[in-house]
């Protein structure tokens, strides 16, 4: 679904994932989809340089979010919320849904 | 190419124009400008450009390889400057519209094409807008004094940014 328009399906799903949790970092992504950390590391970057993505350090971590300053987020943001609406409720459920809420240190998953 | 000792305004005329005559278009953007602008009342070691054609990345690098710059990341330095840099994926714009003027600086029979000073607030208050980076704000502001902008333009753009509040905010900086 993704991939004609993305050149990638995974890049697709990166731009999803971030689109509906509003900024995230490769680990988090690469674990949501069990992808391999490098490859999510290059769509990013490759989003990044395109200024598709913005990206800021916060401590050790690089978050990445979908860039306000891109000249078609409007039109982007109009196609990934139409994509939203395919996903089956099951994979949306496994793979897009990060958590939220806080959690204190040290308490069990 | 001569790099050591360089200005900003002319390392960029330099580079842009060495670029252009090897069939690559740029255009200065980001804190460059305002440093132009403002005839260095704002510091600042980036030379962020925007490339006309993404076809030309590779291109820039072997180009700029060849007259010493090395690549550091996705930046490019020179042992003669403490300047760097960046090539930015067209289209060339401010928020979600196109850059409408481009303006020319030029030493000698060299130039180098860059925002208008309108456009180069509107790209200031982008990162103020989105970012809230008060430092931009400043830039913005710099630029407005010492530069003819066309604030009706720059109200215009705010409005269809959706940023009617922090337009205010920003003129308010202006008149203090």
């Amino acid at each position: 679904m993704l991939k004609a328009i993305f050149g990638s399906e995974k890049k697709g799903k990166i731009l999803l994932y971030i689109y509906l949790n509003g900024e995230s970092y490769p680990t988090e992504i690469a674990r949501a989809f069990d992808y391999y950390l490098n490859t999510v590391q290059n769509h990013l970057l490759n989003l990044e340089r395109g200024g598709i993505l913005y990206s800021k350090l916060k401590g050790n971590v690089r978050l990445f979010g979908l860039n306000p300053r891109y000249p078609f987020k409007k039109e982007l943001f109009s196609i990934l919320k139409k994509a939203l609406e395919f996903i089956p409720k099951e994979e949306m459920e496994k793979c897009y849904i990060a958590r939220l809420r806080p959690r204190r240190t040290g308490k069990p998953l | 190419m001569h790099i050591k000792g360089l200005s900003l305004k002319d390392l960029a005329i330099t580079i842009s124009d060495y670029l252009a005559k090897n069939g690559i278009e740029t255009i200065l953007t980001g804190g460059a400008c305002v440093v132009i602008y403002t005839d260095n009342k704002y510091m600042s070691y980036d030379l962020d450009f925007v490339l006309i054609s993404s076809d030309d990345q590779k291109k820039v690098k072997e180009l700029l390889i060849r007259v010493g710059f090395y690549e550091e990341n996705r930046y490019f330095k020179h042992k003669d400057t403490e300047c760097f840099l960046d090539f930015l994926s067209p289209p060339p714009s401010v928020g979600a519209e196109p850059i409408k003027e481009i303006r020319e600086i030029k030493k000698g029979n060299r130039k180098c094409r860059l925002l208008s000073p309108t456009d180069c607030v509107k790209d200031r208050l982008a990162a103020f807008y989105y970012w809230n980076d008060r430092q931009s704000l400043e830039q913005a502001v710099l630029v407005c004094k010492d530069n003819n902008v066309d604030l009706n333009e720059v109200e215009r753009w705010s409005k269809k940014e959706r940023m009617n509040i922090k337009f205010r905010e920003f003129l308010e900086a202006l008149s203090e």
